[in-house]
């Protein structure tokens, strides 16, 4: 019953700051794109500590989203023959990244001490 | 877990694992791994369990789904009803297991059948009275006359000789150590009660002269991971009568009445206990009975051996009274379950379970049940109208009567269910504290085969008696109009549910009173003005571990001290703990005429009087000197019974002859409870061997009591010092009020608790029935005033009505549970005042909530809708 009403909440399609993260992840590590790696590489590119399981679950949240569908890759042997489930960005995955994008670009370009060259933070 | 998911998780899992063995180790690795697994538990990787109860048929399932929604459709209102029951339960819960246990006592002999304990019993016109002490040479003449008497054992268990309190040491070291539970007994003890033996044996161990019986714990402590069989034990330095040890025991189980880690032998004894005669009574006597012996029986034989054995060795000894005596005393044999909460009351020197505050705790238990069973029905009813439709609709569709009925049923049982197990929970999470309050260990025993199906079968039954009604109720509505919406809850139904609320806060009333009346009463015993100083009084303990010198020479180091006003050295005191001896008195004139009395006999010192604040009424106290060594000092209450207007300068006999003069009459002063009268109490002069009493004029009491410590260290470097303080122990002797008192205060807030839930959830459906009515009334102009009295005008009525009721029956119950106890209050009109007003306060702080609420909103916004 919960579990139906929080994934209800979740049916939007906002990107939220983790998910995005993970989804420009998902695009660098192309064909390597498992929670594993990810979580890996997410740890190595933004020095924060996570676990696979929070990645898995942030995977799962944006395929439900749409953003990101998955299938079984090969196996391999250091995972003890198991196969993995890499994950690839849809177009609409590609869209939301692209959204995000621009609408940072254009909040940047209103910045005012930007535009003004005078850059003080130490107001 | 999901099974679709394992494959690939495990996979991930696996490959940090070995990533991070090559960068840590094993160890760090299998941490991380088992962290990981932690955090994969998600909602999106748990795999969805759905109840499947195939077994139940469908409707019962659905009847069940309804009920769910039922629950989840009007959560204030749902939680109202399942928390209030569910505290009902809980305190229900903690007081079965708490009479459970206090009627679980002495239950676990083999023999159970014929472990008795005998008892006096005199019974005349003017006076009955029980009591266990009897002569010790009793004993050789029950054995050597009584066949069907298997073993008798003697103890002593009044402070006498080492009885009690000891400072003891292994006889190889030198540190004195604190001990309680020390008694006297002879051998047979061990056979008699069935006490399982960890070092020697039952017949043996207290069979040599001197020899001691230590408990398996104290064994523990010291004599760790050995036999402590024939080693020494030395009680209060005493080098030259060092005791034996000739068994251990298993500690006596918490169920048995009687207590005790170290017990010496009486057996061969040179002097004190176990070598007095036929004079005095001293010795509580315990038997085993030979298989299918009859007790009746064996109570005639007593009789019949007192009067053609004991009469002759009474007359030897001069005793008075004895034609009284043989008509009216008789013996009674008292199986040893009894022992423990002592319904007969018989006099013994026990700590015993209070009889009355079983049933007291019983009857408020039902009570709280009762109330949180009525609020069930009173909400159930109350939500009638709105399950109207639905009772309606079902019909029309086809459901019969006795479907309707079982679907209630299986409602209100569903409701009890969870009612139970939240109410479990809540009187596990409360244990703690009610076993503070009640100063036992209980635990709830969740593995007992018996606890969770009587927990199941109390809640189906509580469901099913406190749904019958709702569901017969419910089930006869007329579909036809309650579908028109014509519904209405009838006369009859609001003049049920009306009288629930009464009765509901009756007893709140009656509990609150109760509450009142218990804590004013411990006020007034707390307060009372006992005829001597406890304020000030501290008592230094142990003092028998020194030489009689020694006590002498610290008394006086002690007086040096400023802040120390005066010291006496007696171990009579007027308060728990204190020693307490009864010597038979007559005036010498009157002696072999008449009987005696018997009144307490106390050795106390010159300064007593002065440390103690008693107050001398007339004479004089007793001097230094060696010329009072014949005098006496009488309270009044003793000269009453001596029938003597000034008794100054009389000559008193005592049952041993020896003859004393009065010198001086003590103002009245409690020694014993202050339920009972002052009984006489004769002083005469001696010192004391354990206790120094020091009464302080400075506030600065820690001080003087560090001053102390270093005097005392100067004498016994190898004992640490032990005080007590005399007001402290004189609110020990009320344990069993304080206990009373803490538990009916929250036994009341509870009901308080559970009949406003009840107010409250009928308050706000009564509003939301009539909140159409309140608007046209204020559209047409009247004040929020008004609208509040008319909406919680019906349930002040009421409140009103169960004052009424309350206060006689309050009463009654109150004077009965005073009965003509001494010092008891009077139970004025304030209490009554008091508690109502409180009632009455709570209740219209309840019904304000929602009255007030309908009073003050704008009428448009519910009119607007037709």
């Amino acid at each position: 019953m919960f579990y139906n009403l929080v994934t209800y909440i979740m049916k939007e399609t906002k990107l939220g700051d983790f998910e995005e993260t993970i989804l420009l992840l998902v695009g660098i590590l192309d064909k390597e794109a498992y929670a594993f790696k990810i979580a890996e590489e997410f740890e190595a590119q933004t020095d924060r500590a996570v676990s696979i399981g929070a990645v898995h679950s942030t995977l799962n949240r944006l395929g439900d989203k749409g953003f990101l569908t998955s299938e079984m890759g090969a196996s391999t042997a250091e995972r003890g023959g198991r196969r993995k489930r890499i994950y690839t960005i849809t177009a609409s995955g590609q869209r939301a990244l692209q959204e995000s994008r621009d609408f940072k670009i254009s909040l940047w370009d209103q910045f005012p001490s930007l535009a003004g060259g005078n850059l003080n933070f130490n107001i | 877990m999901k099974s679709e998911l394992a494959e690939e998780v495990l996979g991930d899992l696996d490959e940090k694992f070995y990533k991070v063995l090559e960068e840590k180790g094993h160890r760090g690795a299998r941490k991380i791994y088992w962290l990981q697994v932690m955090k994969y538990f998600r909602p999106f990787a748990i795999k969805k369990t759905r109840l499947r109860l195939p077994k139940i048929a469908t409707m019962q399932r659905h009847y069940l789904k309804i009920s769910w929604r039922n629950l989840l459709r009007d959560k204030a209102f749902s939680s109202i009803k399942i928390g209030g029951f569910a505290v009902g339960i809980a305190a229900c819960i903690l007081i079965s297991l708490y009479i459970n246990h206090e009627l679980s006592y002495d239950k676990h002999y083999q023999d159970q059948e014929s472990i008795y304990r005998i008892a006096n019993n005199y019974q005349s016109e003017e006076y009955s009275e029980m009591w266990t002490n009897l002569e010790g040479p009793f004993k050789p003449v029950l054995e050597g006359n009584i066949p069907e008497i298997d073993l008798v054992a003697r103890v002593v268990l009044w402070r006498w000789g080492k009885v009690g309190e000891n400072h003891i040491r292994p006889s190889n070291t030198l540190n004195n150590i604190y001990e309680g539970g020390f008694f006297y007994s002879d051998p047979e003890l061990f056979e008699i009660l069935e006490v399982p033996m960890v070092y020697g044996s039952q017949k043996e161990a207290l069979n040599a002269p001197n020899s001691i019986a230590i408990s398996k714990s104290k064994a523990d402590k010291y004599f760790p991971n050995e036999n402590p069989v024939g080693k020494q034990l030395i009680l209060n330095d005493d080098t030259e009568r060092a005791y034996t040890i000739g068994g251990v025991f298993e500690d006596f189980v918490s169920t048995s009445h009687l207590q005790g880690d170290f017990i010496m032998t009486l057996k061969d004894r040179k002097s004190g206990p176990g070598t007095s005669g036929w004079c005095c009574t001293n010795y509580n006597f315990y038997v085993k009975l030979t298989p299918n012996a009859s007790k009746t029986a064996i109570e005639q034989k007593l009789t019949n051996v007192r009067d053609t054995y004991i009469m002759d060795k009474y007359r030897e000894i001069g005793k008075n009274g004895l034609d009284d005596l043989q008509k009216h005393q008789s013996y009674y044999l008292q199986p040893v379950q009894d022992i423990y909460l002592n319904k007969q009351n018989i006099g013994d020197n026990m700590t015993h379970g209070s009889h009355d505050l079983v049933w007291i705790f019983g009857g408020v238990a039902l009570t709280i049940l009762l109330l949180a069973c009525l609020n069930f029905i009173n909400l159930s009813t109350a939500k009638s109208i709105k399950r109207a439709k639905e009772v309606g609709l079902r019909k029309v569709v086809g459901s019969q009567r006795s479907g309707l009925i079982v679907q209630h049923l299986t409602e209100s049982s569903f409701y009890s269910l969870l009612s139970v197990v939240l109410g479990t929970l809540i009187a596990w999470g409360l244990m703690p504290l009610f076993n503070k309050i009640s100063a036992e260990a209980l635990v709830i025993p969740w593995t007992s085969w018996w606890f969770a199906p009587t927990l199941l079968s109390g809640a189906l039954l509580i469901g099913f008696l406190s749904g019958i009604y709702p569901a017969f109720y419910l089930s006869k509505f007329n579909p036809i109009e309650v579908l028109k919406g014509k519904a209405s809850s009838g006369a009859s139904t609001s003049f049920f549910r009306n009288s629930m609320v009464v009765f509901q806060f009756t007893v709140t009333v009656i509990l609150i009173i109760a509450a009142i009346v218990t804590q004013k009463q411990f006020q007034h015993f707390m307060n009372k003005s006992l005829g001597f100083e406890k304020e000030q009084v501290v008592n230094i303990l142990g003092l028998n571990s020194l030489k009689e010198n020694e006590r002498e020479v610290f008394k006086e180091e002690l007086e040096r001290i400023t802040a120390i006003q005066s010291t006496s050295l007696g171990d009579y005191l007027p308060v728990e703990g204190g020693r307490n001896t009864n010597f038979g008195f007559e005036l010498v004139e009157k002696k072999g005429l008449e009987e005696g009395f018997e009144a307490a006999r106390w050795m106390v010192d010159e300064n007593y009087l002065e440390t103690m604040g008693m107050e001398l009424v007339s004479g004089r106290n007793f001097t230094d000197q060696s010329l009072d060594e014949t005098s006496i000092i009488i309270n009044e209450s003793m000269a009453h019974q001596f029938g003597l207007d000034d008794p100054i300068d009389t000559q008193v006999v005592d049952m041993f002859d020896g003859t004393y003069r009065i010198i001086g009459v003590v103002k009245d002063f409690y020694f014993e409870s202050l339920t009972s009268t002052v009984r006489p109490l004769a002083m005469v002069r001696g010192k004391g061997r354990e206790t120094i009493s020091i009464k302080l004029n400075s506030s600065n009491i820690e001080q003087t009591l560090a001053a102390v410590n270093s005097i005392w260290e100067g004498f016994k470097p190898n004992q640490p010092i032990r005080y007590s303080f005399m007001n402290q122990r004189f609110q020990r002797m009320y344990e069993d009020l304080i206990k009373a008192k803490t538990l009916l205060i929250i036994f009341s807030i509870l009901s308080v608790t559970i009949a406003c839930l009840g107010l409250f959830a009928l308050s706000a459906y009564s509003v939301e029935q009539r909140i159409k009515e309140v608007s046209v009334r204020k559209v047409l102009g009247a004040s929020a005033q008004m609208i509040f009295k008319l909406l919680a005008g019906d349930f002040i009525k009421l409140i009103l009505i169960s004052i009424a009721v309350a206060i006689p029956v309050g009463w009654l119950l109150m004077d009965e549970l005073l009965g003509d106890m001494t010092n008891r209050i009077s139970l004025s009109w304030t209490v009554f005042a008091l508690a109502s007003l409180m009632a009455l306060v709570i209740a219209i702080i309840t019904v304000s909530f929602e009255s007030i609420k309908a009073a003050l909103i704008n009428p448009a916004t519910r009119l607007r809708s037709e």
